[in-house]
């Protein structure tokens, strides 16, 4: 299947995540995958928790704002999504009986939306200081017909795949730069976060869906990791 | 949850307060002018982005096709639709619209509707049965103060981009309507006769003190606000001022004189912003498919740099409390490659080869390239059965 502007399979689309844009929010993101944008806002530690969540851990409160329409059934499981994904890698129990929050907006949708949102939160929640085992690294795999998989669906595709996985992986721990970590990155155990499927895959397929999944994961966690490090002050 | 309201000490509203009757502001700005306008256009037609100061909003619009009101069969509906996202404010909740956001939709909707800047009756289709109904979605990202005007001129700048499907009418009996894709047929502009700019002040003191575009700073300390929607021809369309600080009319009228001179200057920035965006987006329709020739011919070259290059490609802005739009000194090796920015070609070569036995990242990139040139050839076979490819750019 031939790609739009002629994207090999493995390849991904332009991404730039933007620091800090917005001036109220304690922390914040914008976060471009193509012709995906979104917008992440953070503010917390706040004082109190929802009536049902634990006073013991940190909670995390998610609002998703689609770019038209009202709030939908599509809206509230990308805020359960994210929820659980964000819990796994905060660590709740150094604010315990605190609501941080986690706001989110479409600006614009061209496929693998989820993805991009999630690396928006985590950009967004690393640049507001909330603390943090790991990053999250998001990304949006498909299935051809013939079992091939492809990464970073734009929406064309995913209205054409039969199916598509979302994938998030957390960071990895040492850079792909270098050539003798290669090997090693494959063998130390990466867990998934998370992965949302859409659509029948055989097992094989969902397979090759993670591993080119981690792959590209790794490139996309050393972006997160200059970003990051290039705005610590020199005494850190 | 407590109230996240921000309030101001009374040490600040003093400052605020006693600086302004020496024409001083804490921004640093003079009482009648406006904080710097950015309007950027997102990937589709019909989304803006305004930045007023620290103040952002953005606007969408979409349309589709209903019934119209049975009091008026051959006009179409405009609607506002204005969330206050929790992201823009703490005080912000998120759910119902709290008055404010009420407040804010209503001004921009009369602003819109009753002045009939845009054209209702070209947006008919089948009188009766089909029109046009046209939705503003207004999302406020950063509450800087001024929302109102702010939203206003994303509303102004997203209907100026907005593009609806083309549609006729045919079949039998003369009612059927057919829409046409926009890859088919270029979609059409709205029908919009002036622009209604909205222009607020702040009144401080006994009334007698007035500011030009507050900050949130200064609209948590002021007495009053009045709104005024004026276009460049000197229309009111709109005046709003609700409660607050009584003002005499003499101070009413030098208002409304000075929001007719920031009316002008407005109008004049969204029509060039937007007059910039249409003719870019035209010279990108025509040059799309030439550049994909020349630009896949440069991929080979671009791998061959070391790792650090095809990793760097991908840009980390940071527009920081500093205020300093900096890109990143690695971001410069795609300056070149970007003269073409409008094509949104996968300048991001990061080839990602998972296959254990292919060997290290970088020498896969190098053994697909080698392939490349055959994929090249199909890749540049375009879909595109645009005629516009033979107008190719030399």
């Amino acid at each position: 299947m031939e790609r739009a502007e002629g994207r090999k399979a493995n390849q991904l689309r332009k991404y730039s995540c933007t620091r800090n844009p917005l001036g109220r929010a304690h922390g914040s993101a914008r976060w471009e995958q193509g012709g995906t944008a979104v917008v992440a806002a953070v503010y917390g530690p706040r004082p109190g928790t929802r009536k049902g969540e634990n006073p013991e851990k940190a909670s995390i409160e998610v609002v998703w704002k689609p770019m038209t329409g009202q709030s939908g059934r599509q809206e509230k499981e990308y805020e359960m999504t994210l929820k659980r994904t964000l819990q796994s890698i905060c660590l709740l129990t150094v604010h315990p009986n605190t609501t941080t929050s986690v706001i989110l907006q479409v600006m614009s949708d061209d496929g693998s939306l989820l993805p991009c949102a999630i690396n928006a939160s985590c950009a967004a929640l690393a640049f507001a200081g909330i603390p943090l085992k790991h990053l999250a690294v998001a990304i949006g795999c498909g299935v051809l017909e013939n079992g091939d998989v492809i990464l970073d669906t734009s929406k064309a595709e995913e209205k054409q795949l039969k199916s598509f996985a979302h994938l998030v992986f957390p960071n990895s721990s040492k850079s792909v730069d270098l050539k003798e970590s290669q090997q090693k990155d494959g063998q130390s155990e990466r867990g998934l976060i998370t992965s949302i499927t859409h659509g029948v895959m055989s097992e094989e397929d969902y397979f090759n869906c993670i591993e080119r999944g981690l792959a590209a994961s790794s490139r996309i966690s050393d972006f997160m990791r200059t970003t990051l490090q290039k705005h610590t002050p020199d005494y850190l | 949850m407590m109230d996240q309201r921000w309030r101001p000490t009374v040490n600040e509203r003093e400052f605020i307060e006693h600086a302004l009757q020496s024409d001083l502001r804490i921004d640093g700005r003079r009482p009648f002018d406006f904080r710097k306008l950015k309007i950027a256009f997102g990937r589709e037609d019909g989304s803006a982005e305004v930045e007023l100061g620290e103040t952002r909003v953005m606007g969408y619009v979409t349309a589709q096709l209903v019934q119209p009101y049975k009091d008026r069969p051959n006009e179409g509906t405009l609607a506002i639709f204005t969330e206050f996202s929790p992201m823009a404010d703490p005080a912000f909740e998120p759910g119902r619209p709290g008055e404010a956001a009420i407040e804010l939709g209503r001004v921009i909707d009369r602003g819109l509707r009753e002045s009939r800047a845009v054209d209702m009756e070209s947006l008919c289709v089948v009188a009766g049965k089909h029109v046009w109904s046209v939705r503003v979605d207004l999302h406020i990202l950063d509450n800087g103060g001024n929302l109102i005007d702010a939203a206003n001129i994303a509303a102004l700048a997203a209907l100026c981009t907005f593009r609806r499907p083309e549609c006729t009418v045919g079949g039998d009996d003369g009612q059927q309507v057919t829409v046409h894709d926009p890859e088919v047929r270029d979609p059409l502009p709205l029908a919009i006769h002036h622009l209604p700019i909205a222009v607020t002040f702040a009144y401080f003191g006994d009334g007698n003190i007035m500011v030009l575009d507050p900050t949130y700073k200064e609209e948590a300390v002021m007495g009053g606000r009045m709104t005024a929607t004026i276009n460049s021809n000197g229309d009111v369309c709109s005046i709003q001022k609700a409660g607050g600080e009584g003002v005499t009319s003499s101070v009413i009228m030098q208002c409304l004189r000075i929001a007719s001179v920031k009316a002008a200057d407005i109008t004049s920035k969204i029509k060039s912003n937007v007059d910039e965006y249409t003719t870019e987006k035209a010279v990108r329709k025509v040059k799309r498919t030439p550049v994909l020739v020349a630009k896949k011919n440069d991929v080979p070259d671009i791998t061959m740099e070391s790792n650090d290059g095809a990793l760097e490609s991908q840009t980390s802005k940071t527009p920081n409390d500093a205020q300093d739009t900096s890109k990143d000194p690695p971001a410069k090796p795609n300056d070149k490659r970007h003269e073409d920015a409008k094509s949104r070609l996968s300048e991001s070569n990061l080839d990602v080869e998972s296959m254990p036995n292919s060997g290290i990242a970088g020498e896969s990139d190098e053994a697909k390239e080698s392939v490349s040139p055959k994929s090249l050839k199909d890749a540049v076979k375009p879909k595109h059965k645009r005629k516009k490819k033979q107008h190719g750019k030399s």
